[in-house]
């Protein structure tokens, strides 16, 4: 028996399918009608996006599917969290014993944002590397890094919530190292200690920070993120301006005049408002996106289930044997302090130093105002860069070899 | 029957071998000393010929390709040597003059030394590969310089299997853990150290040989070659000396945390003078280094301040670091500071002894000047003005110089640390004297009977 041909058989897909295709197609377009749905959609995905590096461009959707992740095993956290210095462990104890997936959410929760970091530090690399801070999107480059610091305070008032032996004495640790900051260093240690003492405020106040107060900035932040992306478009990398150095006056106003959306970027340097070489967000860069997104939150569920998140010992603030160690993304920081004699350990370590590096790392655009995007032409920034990697991640294995050995 | 036992009940004529304690050592001393040399330039050769291949096949620089197979059939020749001596050492010298040392040693890292092996294999394989095949190679750039990291990872395996044996030696721990003894307190800062250091140690051989070729080649042509690879060692050569002040001042503070004997004796004691010298060689690194810098650029026909100001600051940082502690800020001060004591006595975490207070300032002036200089120097050489071939006399010079005292300081900072150890080999463990008059385990020796002293089963110790 032969099969049907082509035609014949997408006529009878039609057939059988009119008594639901016809409904849902008439309320599509009622609704439509209605909210432009078509148009925000084409809006949202038909833009043009750099051809060549695609699948390191996808590091930024990435960041987002994982905060989305939080946000959404954050709300089933809180579902049976109480933020209660005498029923906060018991009730994180309760989630990850006794709640039908508890422990694997508090692992997703955990390891989300462990891998949330990387990826923002991988993104924030792939950005400095090929020079996509310059003209017109420094401004973009200054929301990202405040994202990224807003993220860092996300994961240490995180570290804080479970009230155990790590979360107290890691409480302890950051409400003493505040005291330092000139004049205000006792006022804000009492903000946020809710007394001159660690007691039941301190966790509540640490509670509202993670859930209420550093959200509701990264949220607009993120907005306006991706307006800014939106608005300029993606720079991509070196790689997608090839040649226009060398190429003819006529040929970069033909380049310019015949751009798609959201190109050409202005204000930019000659050559580099619109890539060489363009492709379409969707599907393509949708697809690569969609694809890395994917394999992280395996990564994170898979590391949930196997590793999952550690519970201490409920605080007990009388253990002084308690030997408290940082979480890995602030081991450069525990190794940077115990670098300097004790009096300025503090002052230097935690305030003058990382604040230089803070302001330096927000300045990139302004201090590498340089046309080019090649990283080998742009010594003045990748050497410095490259040694500050290296100085952090030297600092983090010596820390790491450090606390081993106590 | 324990293994040394058996040793002694079997082969009585193998025990001593008629060479002194003192001859031993200095056998053994040469030839680890040459060997440290070829593994570092393997090691750190690796990394540099991965980046230029894969940076003259991104950047379709020709100069960079070649300079890739001329490294490769470098490294080819050194490792072949390289490792002639380490077998020589490891098969004659360690099993013949050190054996209670060596047995001990091989039990205890027994795994550790399993892995150096199977990497070994790697890059033997990954290496002759590379050179054999480089032309063909060409024609699938991405495999080759995938090949060439393969081969720097794994040699970077075999040098991080020893340094757990290396660090084992200094600090062992008192635990029958293998993972506390493999992650010991000076394992990583030493890790981190030759890495950088092996890099750098390559970096300065080619610029050694740079310097030889602007000085020695007759054409042209090679002249211009030699002053390009010249150019090129140099900025590995400084680029990774500069992290080397930073991760030595964490070695030396785990030192002195967890082998204070040692720690005084390089610091304080007899080898400081050898540790002073040591950092006088790391100020002409940095200096001449800086100089070569600054000449290249105006012989491109630049000029450049910055360079001028970092050979400046430079050279009084040398002249600093080369002061003898008892002139000024003596160790009177050092005392007066209370840093002559470790820091559970209520000194200062500083682990640096007679280096402090003026050569600890001197070293972080070389730090910076050296990140802004090679900064400078490279967006010079972007801005294209240089014309390769131009060096003379006093760059070739230079380049030497700084090949010569990298080298001089790798042996001596080999010879600081294992010194710093006696009159023990394994720290507490192991001592020197004993290893030319073995004795059966019934007399006062080490822990040498029954399992090793970190209490591995080997298929030996359940014997009858």
């Amino acid at each position: 028996m032969s099969s049907p041909s082509q035609p014949a058989r997408s006529a009878l897909v039609a057939k059988l399918t009119r008594p639901v295709a016809r409904p849902m197609a008439a309320t599509y377009r009622w609704v439509d009608e209605r909210m432009g749905i078509s148009d925000l959609t084409h809006q949202l995905l038909y833009e043009a996006v750099p051809r060549r590096g695609a699948w390191a461009y996808s590091l930024g959707s990435a960041t987002l599917i994982i905060i989305v992740l939080q946000i959404v095993t954050g709300i089933f956290l809180l579902w049976t969290y109480v933020p209660s210095t005498t029923e906060a462990w018991e009730s994180l104890n309760y989630i990850e014993h006794h709640d039908e997936f508890g422990a694997i959410v508090r692992g997703m929760h955990l390891w989300g944002a462990y891998v949330l970091l990387i990826i923002i530090g991988l993104h924030m690399i792939r950005t400095f590397v090929s020079g996509s801070y310059k003209k017109p999107r420094e401004l973009n480059w200054i929301v990202g890094v405040l994202l990224f610091l807003m993220v860092l305070g996300l994961g240490i008032t995180g570290a804080m919530l479970p009230w155990d032996q790590a979360a107290y004495w890691t409480a302890v640790v950051v409400t003493h190292v505040v005291d330092y900051i000139p004049f205000f260093g006792n006022w804000v240690q009492e903000i946020l200690r809710g007394g001159p003492q660690m007691g039941p405020e301190t966790l509540t106040r640490f509670f509202a920070i993670h859930i209420w107060l550093l959200p509701a900035l990264l949220v607009p932040l993120i907005g306006l993120h991706l307006i800014l992306l939106r608005r300029h478009g993606e720079h991509g990398s070196w790689v997608n301006y090839e040649g226009v150095e060398t190429e003819s006056e006529e040929v970069r106003k033909e380049r310019m005049s015949s751009a798609e959306y959201p190109y050409p970027a202005v204000p930019s340097d000659p050559g580099y408002a619109v890539p060489v070489d363009l492709d379409d967000f969707f599907p393509s860069q949708v697809f690569k996106d969609a694809l890395v997104s994917f394999a992280l939150v395996v990564i994170i569920f898979v590391m949930a289930v196997v590793v999952g998140a550690p519970l201490e010992r409920a605080a007990n603030p009388a253990a002084l044997n308690y030997v408290p160690t940082p979480e890995w993304f602030f081991l450069p920081l525990d190794q940077l302090l115990v670098q300097f004699p004790q009096a300025w350990m503090i002052p230097v370590g935690v305030f003058v130093l990382p604040g230089i590096g803070t302001t330096l790392l927000i300045l990139v655009p302004f201090l590498d105002r340089s046309p080019d995007r090649e990283p080998w032409r742009r010594p003045e920034v990748m050497v410095p860069a490259l040694f500050a990697v290296l100085f952090l991640v030297f600092e983090a294995l010596l820390a790491v070899n450090r606390l081993f050995n106590l | 029957m324990s293994f040394p036992t058996l040793i002694a009940a079997t082969s009585p004529h193998l025990v001593r071998v008629p060479i002194s304690t003192g001859v031993a050592t200095a056998l053994v001393a040469l030839l680890m000393l040459a060997h440290i040399q070829f593994a570092a330039f393997q090691q750190g050769g690796y990394i540099i010929l991965a980046v230029t291949d894969f940076l003259g096949w991104k950047r379709k620089d020709e100069r960079q390709t070649r300079f890739s197979k001329h490294l490769v059939t470098a490294l080819g020749a050194t490792f072949a040597f390289g490792s002639a001596l380490a077998i020589f050492s490891v098969l004659i010298l360690f099993l013949g003059l050190w054996s209670q040392f060596f047995v001990e040693l091989v039990r205890i890292m027994f795994w550790p030394l399993v892995v150096e092996g199977i990497a070994f294999v790697g890059e033997i394989a990954c290496l002759y590969t590379v050179y054999s095949q480089w032309d063909r190679l060409a024609n699938v750039r991405s495999l080759r310089v995938g090949l060439e990291l393969l081969l720097s990872i794994n040699a970077s395996i075999q040098m991080l299997a020893i340094d757990v044996v290396a660090s084992y030696m200094l600090t062992p721990r008192p635990s029958n853990s293998l993972a506390l003894n493999l992650l010991n307190p000076t394992e990583i800062p030493l890790e981190l150290h030759r890495f950088v250091g092996n890099i750098a140690f390559a970096g300065a051989m080619i610029a050694l040989v740079g310097g030889l070729r602007i000085l020695f080649s007759r054409s042209p042509e090679k002249r211009a070659y030699g002053d390009w690879i010249g150019h090129y060692g140099l900025i590995y050569a400084i680029g990774f000396t500069i992290a080397q002040p930073l991760i030595g001042w964490e070695y030396a503070k785990e030192i002195q945390l967890h082998a204070y004997a040692s720690w005084y004796s390089m610091m304080l004691g007899g080898l400081s003078v050898a540790f002073l010298f040591q950092v006088f060689l790391l100020g002409a690194i940095f200096t001449v280094g800086i100089f070569y810098l600054w000449r290249r650029v105006k012989l491109g026909g630049s000029r450049s301040p910055t360079l001028a100001i970092c050979t400046a600051l430079s050279f009084a940082s040398w002249l600093l670091i080369s002061t003898p502690s008892s002139l000024a800020w003596s160790y009177e001060d050092v005392v007066g500071a209370n840093a002559n004591v470790p820091i559970w006595q209520g000194g200062l975490e500083i682990p640096w002894g007679q280096m402090i207070p003026f050569k600890l300032v001197a070293l972080i002036t070389f730090t910076g000047v050296a990140i802004v200089a090679v900064t400078a120097y490279l967006r010079h050489v972007n801005k294209g003005s240089m014309r390769w071939g131009d060096a003379g006399r006093a760059q070739g010079a230079a380049l030497i110089t700084v090949g010569i005292a990298v080298s001089l300081i790798m042996a001596l900072m080999g010879y600081i640390r294992e010194d710093s150890r006696a009159p023990f080999l394994i720290t507490n463990k192991v001592l020197i004297n004993q290893q030319q008059n073995f004795t059966p385990p019934s007399s006062t020796g080490p822990s040498m009977n029954g399992t090793s002293s970190v209490g591995i089963i080997m298929p030996w110790d359940a014997g009858p």
